[in-house]
């Protein structure tokens, strides 16, 4: 069954933060990611299933799936001096490879790839205690042609169906977004009002809107990495979202936020 | 997708380019070569001269008018300036 829904922001200047980076905005965040990890553990999940966008990490230029699901017995990355390694939740990933290909959808999987801080970040603070096995879902939000935002919303209609019909306590988590341009001369100017303007209509339920959004208006508007927030925003009809913070940085719409599922 | 995207299909001929910029990203080991030789390290990858001149300048226009991937041209800077000045992260 599916328990609980949430976006997390991973900007990893969360996790490292250098001197440029408002420290006061930086423990806002982590205040909003440690609301998350109490939630997780009244939610009593079971697994949490995250959405994220490899950052060109298991997946370089040598093979680019669209949607992928890591279904080994565990995953694990590095990012910085950080070594993290996480136990899949193995029936669960299998359940969604095969039942995802039986709907339609031609996932890739791997049982080996490593795991991105896209991941890494919001599960390092926002694991409950006790810590309870993942299964990773990857988006292509960085190399395009990257999918639809429509057709990661299909996606994750299909995904939901799927978790809502298994006896675990599911949560899922959209990793990601919102507004910023990493290696581009916009880095320093994202699209924070139409972070805003999105927030404001996905507190009203209006998430499908998401799904009509084009990949273009995404990458005009900083928001390549929403293809996670799409699929999290098909798994949930209208849920009304409850935005737990906003916190733009000089680089970065830093968002934490739930819906009910 | 258009040519105006900021972040664009990653043109083939930037592909050793790319590879580059993903080792001193994601690779421990070629990063430390990198800071130690970085002549050397990037022959390992066969660039062209044009790209490891861009590199070692690091810079970015120069690279994103070559073909990098931006966020790679991004990470990697970021990788290399936290292996040069550690200390100035505060890691949670």
């Amino acid at each position: 069954m599916l328990v609980g829904a949430f976006a997390c922001a991973h900007t990893p200047q969360l996790l490292a933060r250098p001197g440029t980076e408002d420290r006061d905005l930086v423990l806002r965040v982590h205040a909003a990611f440690a609301r998350v990890k109490r939630r997780l553990e009244a939610l009593r999940a079971d697994a949490i299933a995250i959405v994220a966008g490899d950052h060109v990490e298991a997946f370089f230029l040598d093979s680019v799936p669209a949607l992928a699901v890591y279904v080994g017995t565990e995953c694990r990355g590095t990012f910085a001096h950080y070594r993290y390694r996480f136990p899949i939740h193995e029936p669960l990933a299998r359940t969604i490879v095969e039942q995802g290909v039986e709907r339609g959808f031609d996932l890739f999987y791997t049982q080996a790839a490593p795991l991105d801080y896209a991941f890494y970040v919001p599960l390092h603070f926002t694991m409950p205690e006790p810590a309870v096995p993942i299964v990773p879902l990857h988006v292509n939000v960085y190399l395009p042609p990257q999918p639809t935002p429509r057709r990661c919303y299909e996606w994750g209609r299909a995904l939901g169906e799927i978790v809502r019909a298994r006896p675990e306590r599911v949560v899922l988590m959209a990793s990601g977004g919102m507004s910023h341009f990493p290696g581009t001369d916009r880095y320093a100017s994202p699209e924070f009002e139409y972070d805003r303007r999105l927030l404001a209509a996905l507190k009203e339920g209006r998430g499908r809107e998401l799904a009509a959004v084009t990949g273009e208006e995404l990458d005009k508007m900083g928001n390549i990495e929403l293809r996670t927030w799409a699929t999290l925003l098909g798994a949930l009809d209208d849920a009304k979202a409850d935005v737990y913070c906003y916190e733009p940085s000089w680089h970065h719409g830093n968002a934490v936020v739930e819906w009910p599922a | 997708m258009t040519d105006q995207m900021h972040y664009r299909f990653p043109p083939a001929a930037a592909y050793r380019l790319n590879r580059c910029l993903f080792a001193l990203k994601s690779d421990d080991e070629f990063r430390a070569r990198f800071l130690k030789d970085a002549r050397a390290a990037m022959g390992e990858l066969g660039l062209e001269a044009e790209h490891a001149a861009a590199v070692l300048r690091g810079d970015r226009d120069a690279l994103l008018a070559h073909g990098a991937h931006p966020y790679l041209v991004f990470m990697a800077d970021l990788r290399l300036r936290m292996e040069r000045e550690p200390v100035s992260f505060e890691f949670f």
